[in-house]
């Protein structure tokens, strides 16, 4: 049975005296199978964040049908079994970090005990020891951050729902939030997150959807949606210290793009067999490779490709928050 | 743990909270210190008058608990739902294990905890005050301190009404105009049974002044009760009477608090 179900999920907006709407999501479907990690990809205002909070009962869809941990959403036993960390963490902020660990922990029902060893091991667990009894309005973005996921994991959840997990942290605390990622899979949990960073999602993600201004473009393993066809192959190589100019002049004429770069010469071809050729030619003149790198297509391609398909100039206009203005 | 008990263990989580985030308000310090100095003057106000000390001190000691009982009781309920929204700190506690009206439940009971500590040490100063002065503080006085307390309860669920689907500054408005209407019911009933009696307006006064809280209940010292004066020092109101307070807010209170639930259930928290 799918961790989450989303059929045909619709919500509209109604703003203002006018009461304008805005179609925020429009009709999207996928499902989430227990143990992967989903990435849920799309630019700014794209309905991710609208889908999530439906998801965890914030907000009511206007149609369509959610089941999370074959649940509706919103159902109380069902947030028992799921973890969810906000885009842009806002916490109590008068609050110590322990002290709002606590809290979540009072309402997941653990007894004074469980929830010492519990609070204890997620602040290690985040490397939050050091900010002690300090309230969360004295932390740094990245502190909130990482306080943000500690709540989340508070009740050993079956599912962990991120949005933007690594918005704010500097690069040790990115790599910090993907091996946590890595280890609550290792450990048979399912994680769905939503990102703009695509190195990240790249990295993480078992399956990905793509939203783009309410609607779904794609749904599947990364694997199974980038091409796996080489879009260009890059060849560094550096001269023999021997009749070095000569080396470099004749090999420069063979077909390609080539530069010099700190690392050594570099030849770029969109021809594979051509780059074999190119490694050969410059082993025989005694020159050596430095690298040779193919290009296949990447997840930020694919991103953009399917961002600028539906980037069409007669299409109604967005507001602000996302979305799509209806009449 | 029964299910109710689990159920009570996630509303005192989200009560304590509450409690712990008004206690740590600088503005509360500031309003009891307020109190304070207002007990502190009518020391002052009982040297000037002949040999009644103790009576000013009770009168205007008594009126200070309530003026700033009402202050906080205003500016914490109207603020008490609109914070989370504003704040965003709903988007992190409605997704845990517990349900809407639990939250909403949890945030009057950690409210109702405040006020009512407040009022106790509140009272427990303004003792202090008056047994300094050659005076008792008496039961009259406990009674007159408990009805304080209820009065501030049901401002509270009254706030919390408006503020689960207005903004605080319109929640403030509207609660503020309703106690100031519920305060003056007598009045509102005087004329609509008086001169106006069967004309459209008088029957219109007639019917705010039954559906608006009865707000006078609750601060009887020094004016009528069915033809009797009534007053903290002598002929005050009895223990059925302060019972009879109690239901009455407690029922009102409890309607209030069902209507917001009920508005908070459907909204969407954008």
């Amino acid at each position: 049975m799918s961790i989450l179900e989303v059929q045909d999920l619709r919500k509209t907006f109604t703003r203002g005296f006018s009461r304008r709407k805005t179609e925020a999501v429009r009709g999207i479907s996928f499902s989430v199978e227990p143990g992967q990690i989903f990435g849920f990809l799309g630019p700014n205002g794209a309905g991710k964040t609208t889908t999530i909070k439906i998801l965890m009962g914030l907000i009511f869809p206007t149609a369509g049908r959610v089941s999370v941990l074959g649940a509706p959403a919103g159902d109380r036993a069902a947030k028992a079994r799921l973890g969810y960390l906000p885009e842009n963490p806002y916490f109590y902020d008068y609050l110590s970090a322990p002290e709002l660990l606590d809290m979540v922990g009072r309402i997941h029902g653990l007894d004074r005990g469980a929830r010492r060893k519990r609070v204890g091991e997620l602040i290690e667990r985040v490397g939050l020891e050091h900010a002690g009894k300090r309230p969360l309005r004295s932390f740094s973005k990245g502190m909130l951050q990482r306080c943000g996921l500690a709540q989340a994991l508070v009740g050993d959840p079956e599912l962990v729902v991120l949005d933007e997990p690594m918005s704010g942290l500097d690069p040790l605390g990115r790599k910090e939030v993907r091996d946590l990622i890595l280890e609550l899979r290792d450990r048979g949990k399912t994680v769905f997150f939503c990102t703009h960073i695509l190195a990240d999602a790249s990295m993480l993600c078992d399956r990905v959807s793509f939203i783009v201004r309410g609607e779904l473009k794609d749904t599947g393993p990364l694997g199974e949606l980038l091409s796996p066809k080489v879009h260009s192959v890059d060849v560094v190589w550096r001269a023999p210290s021997q009749d070095a100019d000569a080396v470099r002049t004749a090999l420069r004429e063979r077909a390609g793009e080539h530069e010099t770069t700190s690392e050594g010469e570099v030849l770029r071809t969109t021809d594979p067999d051509a780059a074999q050729d190119f490694v050969r030619a410059v082993v025989e003149r005694g020159g050596s490779i430095v690298s040779v790198h193919p290009h296949r297509q990447s997840l930020e391609e694919l991103f953009v490709s399917e961002a600028n398909a539906d980037a069409d100039p007669d299409q109604a206009r967005t507001d602000d928050k996302g979305g799509r203005d209806v009449a | 743990m029964s299910p109710f008990g689990q159920s009570l263990a996630r509303v005192w989580a989200v009560a304590l909270n509450t409690f712990r985030e008004a206690m740590r308000n600088r503005v509360l310090a500031v309003l009891l210190l307020f109190a304070v100095g207002l007990m502190a003057f009518s020391l002052v106000l009982g040297e000037l008058s002949l040999h009644e000390e103790v009576r000013v001190i009770k009168d205007l000691g008594l009126a200070g608990i309530s003026f700033v009982g009402i202050l906080i009781a205003l500016f914490l309920g109207v603020n008490l739902l609109s914070k989370e929204l504003d704040r965003k700190t709903v988007f992190f506690v409605i997704p845990k294990p517990l349900h809407r009206w639990e939250f909403l439940l949890g945030k009057f009971v950690g409210l109702a905890v405040t006020l009512a500590l407040l009022t106790g040490l509140m009272a427990v100063v303004l003792a202090i005050f008056v047994v300094s002065n050659g005076g008792t503080h008496g039961v009259a006085m406990l009674r007159a301190e408990i009805l304080v307390l209820l009065e501030l309860l049901l401002l509270t669920t009254v706030a919390m009404l408006f503020s689960s689907f207005s903004s605080p500054y319109l929640s403030a408005m509207f609660t503020g105009a309703l106690w100031i209407i519920g305060r003056n019911t007598p009045e509102l009933s005087a004329f609509a049974g008086g001169k106006l009696d069967g004309s459209p307006l008088g029957t219109l006064l007639g019917v705010i002044a039954s559906a608006v809280p009865d707000f006078h209940l609750f601060y009887i010292s020094g004016g009528n009760l069915e033809g009797n004066i009534v007053s903290i020092h002598e002929g005050f109101v009895s223990w059925a009477y302060v019972a009879q307070a109690a239901g009455y807010a407690g029922l009102y209170g409890a309607a209030c608090l069902l209507l917001a639930v009920a508005l908070f259930a459907r909204r969407d928290f954008t």
